[in-house]
């Protein structure tokens, strides 16, 4: 009887514990993306710098797959700033995510630390029976 | 590890922070130290690598054409040359490309050289927390390695024995302070007495001379501005040893002032003297009318009156015309 409680609650313990580490990759996946997301923001700031420095005449391009596209110099910039604010929505997102991982790792923790303590217990129990 | 001390507990520190715990945390730190290098060792490259870049661009429209070798697919070149030196188009980054100058493209590369260097700088900032962290891990493992202890006493056990060598600490500390502030009050009272005797000598002289000198209202008026503070610090003094109850209403607001008075009254005194040599004399007159039944204030009899008792304050602006072993007295009384 009490065997089978402990055999049932080390199944439990496995499971949270695979889930746990789910949760710690998708945390380190959420990292991994927002680290591009932050580079390529720093990187489109940059652009737009560049941007607001060009005089008005100034020849802008695109390179789409093998080919230089012109385009306008308002245009691009238009482009470049929508893509900013994207980028920034994505990482707002990207942080309220990583923050509802962080908080169901932590509770996930919780559970796997309290479950091996009452294993241990059952187990102590077992030993002195 | 822990052994029971009569008062608290003595800790090994290497069982709340096992060695090779810590020689791991360092490690850890020492890792991503390694990491940091690695990407500052990239950025300098990047700047480097600008810096190339400027060079080139700076140099290409010095001439009309470069004969060069053009690349061709992945392993071939042929010849070719480089014409239309003062034009390019420069990768802004996100794939946008954009017709420069010479001069432009060395603008948009130094700017970029800008951002690079503050990138270095703030890496390096990293990397320099980082050291710290790791020479903290390291002293800890080796501290802990040596066999260091930490000793902790119960704060309740402490709460007892430790409160009555606080208190006498405080006592202590508070006899230095007094024994401080009434050795200034000596110098100052030093000082008030010595003007105070060079103005009532001054003032029995300039009364004789009074008779016969009369001084002008104003002249008057402005001396009796530059005593006013004196004045009332003596007349509160006077009415401290007239009537405690009426003294408790003027020493009420004068007590206070009367101590920050002190050291700038003995000042102006000083100087004025001479000046107000006449007008002294006939306010110091009515003040002698006042004082000559209680003269004994200035020779330090008043001690023991009753309102001494009740205030240290009150004591002190007493004080300003009396020796400081009142004070002490007081203190030890209280």
């Amino acid at each position: 009887m009490a065997s089978s409680a402990l055999k049932e609650q080390q199944r439990d313990l496995e499971n949270k514990a695979n889930d746990l580490s789910k949760l710690q990759k998708d945390i380190a996946k959420n990292h991994q993306v927002r680290k591009k997301y932050t580079i390529q923001l720093g990187e489109n700031e940059l652009v737009l710098k560049e941007l607001d420095l060009l005089q008005e005449d100034a020849n802008v391009y695109k390179l789409i797959g093998p080919v230089l596209v012109k385009q306008d110099l308002a245009e691009a910039n238009a482009n470049v700033r929508k893509r900013i604010e994207y980028i920034s929505a994505e990482l707002k997102r990207l942080d309220a995510a990583l923050q509802d991982l962080e908080e169901k790792q932590t509770s996930k923790k919780d559970a796997i630390y309290k479950l091996q303590q009452r294993i241990q217990s059952l187990q102590a129990g077992k030993a002195k029976a | 590890m822990a052994k029971a001390e009569k008062k608290g507990t003595v800790t090994s520190l290497a069982s709340l922070f096992p060695p090779d715990e810590a020689r791991k945390a360092s490690q850890r730190v020492l890792d991503t130290l390694v990491e940091h290098e690695r990407e500052l060792h990239q950025l300098n490259q990047f700047v480097s690598d600008n810096n190339n870049v400027i060079d080139l661009v700076q140099r290409l429209p010095e001439q009309l054409h470069h004969d060069i070798m053009v690349p061709f697919g992945k392993a071939a070149f042929f010849p070719g040359r480089i014409i239309h030196t003062n034009e390019f188009k420069v990768l802004l980054g996100e794939n946008y490309y954009v017709d420069r100058t010479s001069k432009q493209t060395t603008e948009i590369l130094k700017r970029r050289g800008n951002t690079l260097q503050s990138q270095v700088d703030s890496i390096k900032a990293v990397m320099q927390d980082l050291k710290a962290e790791a020479s903290f891990f390291d002293a800890t493992a080796s501290e802990a390695a040596e066999g260091l202890v930490e000793i902790r006493e119960d704060y309740i056990e402490e709460a007892s024995s430790e409160t009555v060598s606080h208190a006498d600490m405080k006592t202590a500390d508070e006899d230095e302070e007094y024994a401080r502030l009434f050795s200034r009050m000596d110098e100052l009272e030093k000082e008030e007495l010595e003007a105070e005797n060079g103005d009532e000598c001054e003032s029995e002289d300039g009364d004789v001379k009074d008779l016969g000198n009369q001084v002008s209202l104003d002249n008057r008026v402005k001396n009796l501005e530059v005593l006013f503070n004196f004045l009332e610090q003596d007349l509160s003094y006077q009415l401290n040893e007239r009537s405690t109850s009426f003294m408790c209403s003027h020493e009420a607001s004068k007590v206070q002032p009367a101590s920050k008075v002190l050291p700038r009254t003995s000042g102006p005194h000083n100087t004025h003297t001479a000046m107000s040599k006449p007008s002294i004399s006939d306010k110091e007159q009515r003040i002698q009318l006042q004082t000559t039944p209680t003269n004994e204030a200035f020779t330090g009899s008043i001690v023991e009156h009753t309102h001494n008792t009740d205030s240290n304050l009150r004591g002190q602006s007493n004080s300003s015309k009396k020796t400081v072993s009142r004070f002490k007295m007081q203190r030890m009384q209280h």
